[in-house]
């Protein structure tokens, strides 16, 4: 077994990560093969087909990219609100306490049951899609940042107090680098729920909308559930969201060691 | 020695310390009634057995702690909270993880009250000049965790003398070295210190080491504490002539003090190694100078 370390070449691990799934293909486009003609089943080629469609002349990677817009600004909001929040919480005892209740009796409330809300408020245009983005990437930030904060060194911050730093620059140049390794963390987790997130607000707005108003892969899915009942379509989407999302978690995996490179 | 009727640089005055738990608020006494005057230049080491107090009384000079009763004065001024005047040299160095070697040494002078009276281009120059004193040329753009602990002690001691304070604070700072390393950072401290310049331009040293060898090779005046709670039992001045050299450690006299300190603490190390108060086995007679407090 090699203490369970593989030591097979990289190629040769994905060909082995790849048979099942080809197997799976194969079978999936077979048995799609023995349905009749013009049914809406979605089969391999004719998700390919849609895929290539939709990419060419669907406006696919319009709406991936207006989704993928609207979640790197509500979670830039989210990053900024976050991490404030949280060096103020982590590093004062009294905002601390006073945030605290408030802090935990929302997070409970997930993103989508803030989405009536944000519709009233909002419209259901893109100022919905991101009040809900940020608010569903704002906790993951907010509190890993806080146990980033509290879980500094605190010889670090003495240390720091020896040499004539003053609160502020010790905040900034102590406590934040201090507790970055937790940040990150907390950003790859709520880049992750921002997307998660963006997909299901545009599907529901959509459906608010009748299909108008905001735009987005989400929408796009809802149009081609509730309008056209394309499935292959439908299964086209998935599998772009489901490709962003690994993109997105592979850039921070490339991110971490560069971001915290004393980190091993 | 130094005029006695001139002003200390430090004083302390009947200094003691209680701690009191969080949960339970029982009070333990950590040191008490401490009495010292520190003369501006003097290289002070004070030694005695885990638990002694020892940091607790570094750490009220470098003012991250208070006295619970009594005063610390540095030239005359009550000491109210750490500054740059005092630098410190944590026990476990305290670097800055997410920075280099290099940045750890620039830390005050970049961030900090030291690095006022310079330029930047000066301060760059100061840091290169402390990383190449203390030896860590070719080292200096790797971070704390990719350094031995020896590479590590010399990055924070480069930082200490980086800073320019007026008073040195020590912990243990030699304590993870091997012995060579030890030896020659030794006699490293005691040049940067200032030991072969006038006494007025050097600066005042205090040094915590559980190595009496080690405090009798740098010191002017060794400070043994007793423990339980940590009280100054006896200051011996060490009356060796300076510059030192590695054969200072074969000066009969070198060997006296060594052996008259060991008989403060011997007693109480052994307790400690028992572990019990009243029932300490009678050391051997044997027992030979060079063992250690902890």
């Amino acid at each position: 077994m090699n203490n369970g370390i593989d030591t097979s070449p990289r190629w040769s691990r994905a060909a082995r990560g790849a048979a099942l799934p080809l197997v799976l293909l194969v079978t999936w486009q077979v048995w799609a093969l023995s349905l009749p003609t013009g049914s809406p089943a979605p089969a391999p080629l004719r998700v390919l087909k849609a895929a290539v469609e939709l990419i060419t002349t669907g406006g696919l990677l319009d709406a991936l990219a207006q989704s993928l817009g609207r979640v790197l600004i509500g979670f830039a909001a989210a990053l900024v609100l976050g991490i404030v929040l949280g060096v103020l919480m982590g590093s004062s005892r009294a905002v601390r306490d006073n945030l605290d209740p408030i802090v935990e009796s929302f997070r409970p409330i997930a993103p989508m049951a803030i989405l009536p809300i944000a519709i009233l408020w909002f419209g259901t245009g893109t100022p919905s899609a991101l009040a809900i983005v940020t608010y569903a990437a704002f906790f993951p930030v907010l509190v890993n940042t806080v146990h980033g904060v509290t879980r500094v060194d605190r010889k670090l911050v003495l240390a720091a107090q020896t040499m004539g730093v003053s609160r502020l620059s010790i905040l900034i140049r102590v406590v934040l680098p201090g507790a970055l390794p937790s940040i990150v963390l907390g950003s790859r987790l709520a880049m992750g729920v921002a997307w998660t997130a963006i997909i299901a607000a545009e599907l529901a707005v959509g459906a608010k909308s009748g299909g108008g108003g905001s735009g987005g892969i989400g929408q796009m899915m809802f149009v081609f559930y509730a309008y056209s009942i394309d499935l292959n379509a439908i299964v086209v989407c998935m599998i772009m969201v489901g490709v962003v999302a690994l993109l997105i978690d592979r850039l921070f995996r490339w991110l971490e060691p560069r971001l915290i490179p004393w980190k091993q | 020695m130094t005029d006695p009727t001139a002003q200390p640089k430090l004083r302390l005055h009947n200094v003691t310390k209680t701690f009191t738990a969080p949960r339970t608020g029982q009070q333990t006494l950590a040191v008490a009634d401490i009495n010292l005057d520190i003369q501006a230049g003097e290289f002070i080491c004070i030694v005695g057995p885990s638990g002694c107090g020892k940091s607790t009384v570094l750490n009220m000079i470098a003012g991250l702690d208070r006295p619970s009763s009594g005063s610390i004065e540095k030239d005359g001024t009550p000491i109210t909270g750490p500054g740059a005047d005092r630098g410190v040299m944590f026990q476990d160095y305290a670097l800055m993880p997410w920075q280099t070697a290099q940045d750890n040494v620039g830390f005050g002078l970049r961030h900090g009250t030291p690095g006022q009276p310079f330029t930047p281009a000066e301060r760059e120059a100061r840091i290169n000049h402390f990383v190449d004193l203390v030896g860590l040329k070719g080292a200096e753009k790797k971070y704390p965790h990719q350094l031995s602990g020896g590479m590590r002690q010399r990055v924070a001691l480069a930082r200490l003398l980086a800073n320019g304070p007026d008073i040195l604070l020590m912990d243990e700072p030699l304590g993870a070295l091997d012995a060579q390393t030890r030896l020659i950072l030794q006699i490293e401290l005691l040049r940067i210190w200032g030991e072969t310049a006038a006494r007025t331009q050097r600066k005042t040293a205090i040094f915590i080491t559980h190595d009496i060898d080690e405090a009798v090779f740098l010191a002017d005046r060794v400070v043994v504490m007793s423990s339980h709670p940590g009280r100054v039992r006896a200051v011996l001045d060490i009356d060796l002539p300076r510059p030192r050299s590695e054969s200072i450690r074969t000066h009969p006299r070198f060997g006296q003090l060594a052996e008259e300190i060991w008989e403060l603490i011997r007693d109480e190390a052994y307790r400690a190694i028992s572990g019990s108060t009243d029932t300490a086995p009678t050391p051997p007679e044997t027992a030979t100078r060079t063992a250690t407090t902890s």
